[in-house]
Order: structure tokens, then C-alpha cells, then sequence
């Protein structure tokens, strides 16, 4: 809630207050008519006759726990996530959000469609972003959806997005059609750090294999995002990506952050005794992940033992590299008022929940109170 | 620092000491004409891509003869050493060379090193291409104490807690053998979601990343649901990265346990039980104080040590040892291997 003590006037006379939540994974959803209205007739017309390539992600692992998404999250004849009305209310309304940024996954997997079906998704979702729920509040920001297993049209994509500047960060799944540390994908990354745009990994996309065969349950799944975001941290780092790209910033969605410590040491170690396979890397893999990395606090792994969030929290380097997510309209939604790891310092959790990703993203850390 | 200039630890129980025939030759004797003329006629040779030659992380040749691991023995002392031999983690899909291959491995270990010393045990090596075959060479030589654990290569085609292998957990349990992942494993499988790592590095780093994914994979399907005395030990593939992926674990069980009825009790619950994890890699932090912390998140009860020759990943295990208390390290170096391997020691 807002308090009167949070409130502030300008000499202009509008009232304003501190920005104090950022909620950094809002889920929304395009549903397949809105799409098709926005996609040029031949994939209208084939997304109706052959649909999508992929396989759905709840068709390989089944989501036994509410289909998936908060109970109370269904608005009448839709699906979670598709009516910015109940999303205002659910989220931004009662916890008094000040920015949330939209993170739509439609397109995590339209790599494996047709290249111009690919690129044509990813236009009509960010169009939809703008249109259906940017416009309508001034405290939605979002990702720039991109097709980028064709680099070529991705950077297009940006380029026609990249100057409305409620875009903040570019959005890829956590696994494409190769290791995202692929040279391929680099020209993606330099358009990105070009725009100032941080380049967020959310997980999804080509995940389901895990390096020795597919795990049979959700459970597995879902506990092994953070695994899935080692792996494709360690492809950034080894294969060269940030020492090639200085000013790339990547964020790491939904994927937990707490495996970062061990991480490090473990890169370190290796890279100590392998150096002379990688010259290009010219620091510590710890150092390319302090220095490019950021990370958001849903789902937060939980220790029985409050301290030892802490304590990794502080192994790892990362007070001023996480970020509070809800995951709204997920199962696993997060509550800014009761989800936070227990001793966190006044200073932390301001950080926690606002300032880092005001900082990341150049939001304002002032803003008017109506602004809805 | 060399592994040659680092302090030998005495005396131990060395749970990973690397052996392997310098070539096909040695295992000739233990293969029959058969098999003899495919490898002479495909030219096969030993090998595979988790050591290249050249790599520090590598070391020198393991010991390919009782002769040479004997030099090892003199300076270690181990209370007892339990070889680890890689050779059957080729890229060969021939099930049945895999499992021929396997038991000359076993015979070949047996001979040139089990029958010359009493300290020495060996990982029972089997093929995980013919599970059948596996259960048989089990059979044949699980009465063997010598023979420790059951070796797995971390990386195969389906993850270890699908019931394809249950057979083998079936038997190993019947005969109190525990299962070991090794790390590497089954080459030409990516050890990513996606696809294959252009570095070495990388590859090499990926084994605690595979690691976790088969942890979960055991507790997920219910094999100690179903195997209650079965014990599995992770070889080569660290420890520290545990911690935060317990947590994890035991918080999406409280989300999703309907779809895992089986799962009774927090995952956490049963691998401190059931699991154990060698301390080489240690991958461990540069500062001493958290060091203390990682061990007693991990909980110093799980880490049995390696001394992982010849291989040489830094000198993260010496600042381990250095900065636990003498009950920890009592039991890191002797005391949990002897309560997990039981009688296998005796």
C-alpha cells in the first residue's frame, strides 16, 4: 500500500512517490484470434491449417498443480494472463506495482516454424505488448520478442521496436537450437547491447533434454530450471560471448539464482587449469558473470536456514544483481509481502525490489501516484 | 601448484583412483575370438573425449599395470583404493561388444590389480546399453567384495531413475552393492539441452550440471521408494553446487508431490540418506570462512574423498581439508566411505 508518508509534490503540484516494486516477469498471453489478426494473411492461414511446429511445453510435462497457473487467475472465457483488466486488479492494483514488465512466451518457440512465420509471431506479439497493454497503463513495460534462430530478422525486429523506449530488454527462452553461447546468435546480442537493451533468458524454449536423456516429470522440470540456466550460463561465459560483446547484460528469468555461487567457483577452477584452451577469455568467468549478470528472485531456491541466503547471496556477489519477480499468473506466483527471504536489511530489500532494476532497466525512481 | 608439489593425504579411504589399459591388447586375453577379430577388423581402439591428452585437468597416463599404481599406493598408503576404469565409456552403440567389454574390463582389473592387493577395490563395470546383460555380469561377480560399486557412467541416453535400470538396482540392493555415477560418460550425447559445446572447458564443467539433473532423476521416479537399501555415490562431478539445488528440490516436491506420490518424504530426505559425493573437484570459494560455510550447508557427512589421480583439478580440496575440524575430516577421509561401502571394505 502507498502511505501517506510515500508521498511527495513537486513545485508543479502533482503528487509523486518513491518507485518501491518492480515486478520483473508479468506473464502475459496472446490468444490465437488477437494473433491471427495481426499476422499477414498466408500465416493466418497457415497457423489455422498446420498451426505450430513445436511441441507444447504442458504437453511434455504435464503442470499437475492448477493447470499450471494461480487458481484465481481465470478471467471469464479466457486464460491466465489474457485480460489486462484482471491482471490490473490481481497485480498491479493490490500490491501497489510502480513498473511491471511483460515477459509474453508465446514466441520461446517459434524457431522451429517456417523463418517468416517465426519473425511474423514475434512482430504481432510485440504490437500486441504496445497496443493491448502498454497504451492502457503507464506502469507496464516490455520485452522485445525476437526470432532469433534467424539473427538477420531478429535484428530487423529490434531495429523497428527498439525506439519506443517502454521496450526494456530483449526476451529469449533459456535454450534455442544451439548453445546460446553460439556465434550465432552473437549479431542478436550486439544489436541488443547497441540499444542499451539488457538481453533477459527466460526459462522455456528447447529445454527438455538435459544432457542425458529426458527426464519423465514436471517435478524434474521444473526443479532443473536453475540447471538449465548453468548450462546456458556456462555456454555465454566459455564460449567467449561477453568477452566478445563488453557492454552485453543478460538477466536470468525464472531460473533461480542461488546456483551462481557454485557456479563461479566451479568455471574458475576449470578455467584456471584449462586457460590456455580459451586466450579469448582474458577474466575469470566469475568476473564475466559479476560484471553481466543479473537475476530475478522467482522461484527463489529457500533454505531451511535463513543465513545461508545470505551467506550465498554474499559468496556469490550478488546483493545488488537480483531482482523481485511475481511470475504472475503462474501456480508458483510470488507476493511481494510474503515471499522475500527472511533478514534481508531495509537497504536489501529496497534493492531487492525496486533499485536494481530501476537501475538495469533506466526506469524512473519517481513517479507520479495515478498513474493506472 | 602441481599436484606433485600439493600435500599427499595418507592413509584414507580413496574412493577414485583411476586405472586404465595403455591399449586394446591388455583386454585381448579376456575376449573371445569373436570379439577379438571385430576389434582387430574395425581397428578399435581405447579412448574417448573426457581426457584429451594434453589438458592439464588430464595428468599423466593412468596407471595401466599393478607396477605402476603401485608407486601411487607407496605415497598414499590408502587404508583402501577403489579404481575407477573408464575404457567402456566410448561412443560404441554395439550392446553386445558393450557388454563383452565389460566383463574383460572386470577380469582384466581383477588380475592385474585386485589379486595383488588387498587395499585395492574396483568399480564393477557393466554395459548400460543391454540392462539384462548388466544384471548377468552383476550376478557373476557381485559375491566378489573386491568389487565396490556398481560404476555408471554419469552421462547416458535415459536419465538413471527411469525404470529401464531397476533391474540393475534390483540386484545391486540383493547383493548390498551401491551404484557410482562417474562423471563423463557416453560420448556424442550433448551434455547440454540443446546441442553440442565447441570448448573442452565447458564440457568439462557440464558434469555437475548432468550430475544434478540425474540426482533429481533418482529421487523423481521413486528408486528409493522402491530399492529402500540402495546407495548411490557421484564420482568426479562435485559437490558444492548442492545446496541451493536441495532447496530447490524439496520446494517444487511441496508444490507438484501429486505427481510423484511416491515421493513420501522431502527429496532433500532421501539423497542425505542414500547419496554420496566425492571431494574431487572441490570447486570451492578462495576464502576460508566461506569455505566453512559451503561445508556446512552440504553437510560434511555426505563427501567422501577422492584423491581422483591422476587427474589434477586445482588445489580446491586442500583448502577443503585445511579448514574443517578433525572430526569432519576424520570422517571426509575414512569414516563415511567405511559406513557406505560397508562390508565391501571389510
Amino acid at each position: 500500500m502507498t502511505t501517506q508518508l510515500d508521498v511527495h509534490t513537486t513545485p508543479g503540484g502533482q503528487a509523486t512517490k518513491a518507485v518501491s516494486l518492480v515486478d520483473v516477469d508479468i506473464h502475459p498471453v496472446v490468444l490465437p484470434p488477437g494473433l491471427a489478426r495481426r499476422l499477414p494473411e498466408r500465416w493466418a492461414k497457415h497457423m489455422e491449417r498446420y498451426g505450430r511446429r513445436a511441441p507444447f511445453v504442458t504437453d511434455l510435462y504435464p503442470r499437475p498443480r492448477n493447470k499450471g497457473m494461480r487458481a484465481d487467475s481465470w478471467p471469464e472465457g479466457g486464460v491466465p494472463g489474457s485480460d489486462y483488466e484482471l491482471m490490473r486488479r490481481q497485480l498491479l492494483d493490490e500490491h501497489d506495482v510502480d513498473f511491471g514488465i511483460l515477459l509474453c512466451l508465446i514466441p520461446h518457440d517459434a524457431g522451429y516454424d517456417h523463418p517468416e512465420l517465426d519473425a511474423a509471431i514475434n512482430r504481432a506479439v510485440n504490437d500486441c505488448m504496445a497496443e493491448e497493454w502498454m497504451d492502457r497503463d503507464a506502469r507496464l513495460r516490455s520485452s522485445i520478442l525476437v526470432p532469433f534462430e534467424h539473427p538477420e530478422l531478429a535484428v530487423k525486429e529490434i531495429e523497428r521496436v527498439a525506439g519506443d523506449d517502454r521496450f526494456v530488454q530483449l526476451l529469449l527462452p533459456a535454450a534455442g537450437q544451439e548453445p546460446f553461447g553460439s556465434r550465432k546468435y552473437w549479431p542478436v546480442y550486439a544489436a541488443a547491447a547497441e540499444a542499451g537493451l539488457p538481453v533477459a533468458f527466460h526459462t522455456g524454449g528447447y529445454t527438455g533434454h538435459r544432457g542425458a536423456g529426458w527426464p519423465s516429470f514436471y517435478l524434474e522440470e521444473h526443479a532443473g530450471y536453475g540447471v538449465v540456466m548453468q548450462m546456458l550460463l556456462t555456454s555465454l561465459v566459455c564460449e567467449g560471448t561477453f568477452a566478445a560483446i563488453p557492454n552485453l547484460k543478460v538477466v536470468m528469468t525464472e531460473g533461480g539464482a542461488l546456483w551462481a555461487a557454485a557456479l563461479r567457483w566451479r568455471l574458475d577452477e576449470a578455467y584456471k587449469q584449462l586457460r590456455d584452451e580459451v586466450p579469448e577469455l582474458e577474466r575469470l568467468p566469475s568476473e564475466y558473470i559479476r560484471d553481466h549478470v543479473w537475476f530475478d528472485t522467482q522461484p527463489m531456491e529457500e533454505p531451511d536456514d535463513p543465513a545461508h541466503f545470505l551467506q550465498i547471496v554474499e559468496q556469490a556477489d550478488l546483493e545488488d544483481r537480483l531482482m523481485f519477480a511475481t511470475d504472475y499468473p503462474h501456480w508458483d506466483f510470488d507476493a511481494p509481502a510474503n515471499s522475500l527471504p527472511r533478514g534481508l536489511s531495509k537497504e536489501q530489500r529496497a534493492r531487492l525490489l525496486a533499485g536494481t532494476a530501476c537501475e538495469l532497466y533506466g526506469l524512473p525512481k519517481v513517479v507520479p501516484v495515478e498513474r493506472a | 601448484m602441481t599436484v606433485a608439489e600439493r600435500p599427499t593425504i595418507t592413509g584414507a579411504v580413496d574412493t577414485d583412483v583411476h586405472v586404465a589399459p595403455a591399449a586394446m591388447d591388455a583386454l585381448l586375453p579376456y575376449l573371445d575370438e569373436y570379439w577379438q577379430s571385430y576389434i582387430d577388423d574395425a581397428t578399435i581402439r581405447l579412448g574417448g573425449m573426457a581426457y584429451p591428452v594434453g589438458a592439464r585437468t588430464t595428468g599423466p597416463p593412468a596407471p595401466d599395470a599393478y607396477a605402476a599404481l603401485g608407486e601411487v599406493l607407496d605415497r598414499s598408503q590408502p587404508e583402501r583404493a577403489i579404481l575407477s576404469c573408464l575404457v567402456l565409456d566410448g561412443v560404441h552403440r554395439n550392446p553386445h561388444y558393450a557388454a563383452a567389454l565389460a566383463t574383460a574390463v572386470n577380469d582384466w582389473l581383477r588380475d592385474e590389480f585386485l589379486a595383488r592387493d588387498d587395499r585395492l577395490r574396483a568399480g564393477l563395470t557393466v554395459s548400460t546399453l543391454d540392462i539384462p546383460a548388466a544384471v548377468e555380469e552383476l550376478e557373476r561377480l557381485a559375491g566378489d567384495r573386491r568389487y565396490a560399486h556398481v560404476q555408471l557412467p554419469l552421462r547416458n541416453d535415459i536419465p538413471y531413475g527411469n525404470r529401464y535400470y531397476h533391474p540393475l538396482y534390483e540386484a545391486a540392493e540383493r547383493h548390498g552393492l551401491p551404484v557410482a555415477l562417474h562423471a563423463w560418460g557416453r560420448g556424442g550425447n550433448a551434455p547440454t539441452t540443446t546441442g553440442v559445446t565447441t570448448t573442452y572447458l565447458e564440457d568439462y564443467a557440464s558434469n555437475a550440471h548432468i550430475a544434478q539433473t540425474q540426482m533429481m532423476s533418482f529421487v523423481a521416479e521413486g528408486v528409493f521408494s522402491t530399492f529402500p537399501d540402495l546407495k548411490v555415490a557421484f564420482l568426479e562431478c562435485g559437490f558444492s553446487w548442492l545446496p541451493p539445488q536441495l532447496w530447490r528440490f524439496d520446494k517444487d516436491w511441496k508444490g507438484v508431490w501429486r505427481e510423484v506420490p511416491w515421493v513420501k518424504e522431502r527429496p532433500s530426505a532421501y539423497i542425505r540418506r542414500r547419496m554420496r559425493f566425492t571431494t574431487e573437484p572441490a570447486q570451492l570459494p578462495r576464502d576460508a570462512a566461506q569455505v566453512a560455510q559451503v561445508v556446512e550447508m552440504v553437510g560434511p557427512e555426505l563427501l567422501m574423498y577422492a584423491s581422483d589421480h591422476p587427474h589434477d583439478h586445482g588445489d580446491s580440496s586442500d583448502a577443503l581439508l585445511a579448514h574443517l575440524g578433525e572430526d569432519q575430516v576424520e570422517a571426509i577421509l575414512r569414516g563415511n566411505a567405511r559406513a557406505f561401502y560397508g562390508e565391501r571394505l571389510g
